[in-house]
């Protein structure tokens, strides 16, 4: 369940909730499986925009990981979730994350080069930054299956490192002569 | 004595890939040892050394192992190519 990409989405429901009293939403585990595998779909569908929008070499292999590591995980939760019965359940927090992914999309397609690469590594750095909140927030504390649980606890090092990754990457964007396509 | 003149015979020394980490990051090792990356994490990593030493073990999946055999003295510090927030270093002596 990796790149449990929760985006913007899943901020805003946890920012709606931050003064002390309002509790998490209260997930289900076939909703927090759902949660999960759209997220990890929705970065791999973003990374595979790249190849035919840039020609930078640090951007394509960020995106080459990103496809890698999301299937990986997503593989492992569908692994899981059979051996558990478990179906995964569409639900709100889900269809905000394709929601916000589609208006992202949008807004990548019509770029190219250094503009693509910009936005998209700058999507990527806030994208992970939330799915470590929505972890650490929702995900973690909400999922009751202690298997589910640990996958989400074995997945949330490789989101920080995809997340440390994209600053990098955002780092290297910032030299004055780099080209894209 | 006996054993005069006698080398150690070499060992094998393990390395875990979890977490998005070696365990050890360091490692110290004598010429001729073999050291065996095992990968514990869910997504793919590489032990990759640029350098005099070179080696690449691949890609190494979930509970893939990889091995070098270190054949001269040298530090040698290595990355996984997927993630370049790993890092490791191996001392051969």
């Amino acid at each position: 369940m990796l790149a449990i990409a929760v985006t913007l989405a899943i901020t805003a429901v946890l920012q709606a909730q931050s003064p002390v009293s309002a509790p998490a939403p209260d997930l289900s585990d076939p909703e927090v499986a759902h949660v999960a595998v759209t997220a990890n779909n929705i970065d791999i569908d973003m990374a595979k925009l790249v190849p035919t929008h840039t020609r930078n070499a640090a951007v394509r292999q960020f995106a080459t990981t990103m496809i890698t590591d999301h299937t990986a995980v997503n593989a492992q939760a569908a692994a899981l979730t059979t051996r558990l019965g478990v179906t995964p359940k569409d639900n709100a927090v889900s269809q905000s994350l394709q929601s916000d992914a589609a208006q992202a999309r949008s807004s990548l397609e019509p770029l190219h080069g250094r503009a693509f690469d910009r936005g998209y590594i700058d999507r990527e750095v806030a994208y992970h930054q939330a799915v470590l909140d929505a972890i650490d927030k929702l995900l973690i504390p909400t999922t009751e299956n202690a298997e589910l649980r640990k996958l989400l606890v074995a997945v949330r090092p490789a989101v920080a490192a995809h997340l440390e990754h994209a600053k990098h990457v955002r780092r290297q964007l910032g030299a004055p002569a780099r080209t894209g396509k | 004595m006996l054993l005069t003149g006698l080398t150690a015979p070499p060992k094998t020394h393990i390395v875990e890939i979890r977490g998005m980490e070696f365990h050890p990051a360091v490692l110290t090792v004598a010429v001729g040892d073999s050291i065996v990356w095992i990968n514990r994490d869910i997504v793919p990593h590489t032990a990759t050394a640029g350098g005099a030493t070179n080696w690449d073990t691949g890609q190494l999946v979930q509970g893939q192992m990889g091995r070098y055999v270190a054949r001269r003295a040298s530090v040698a510090r290595y990355v996984c190519t997927f993630h370049p927030t790993m890092h490791g270093k191996v001392i051969i002596h």
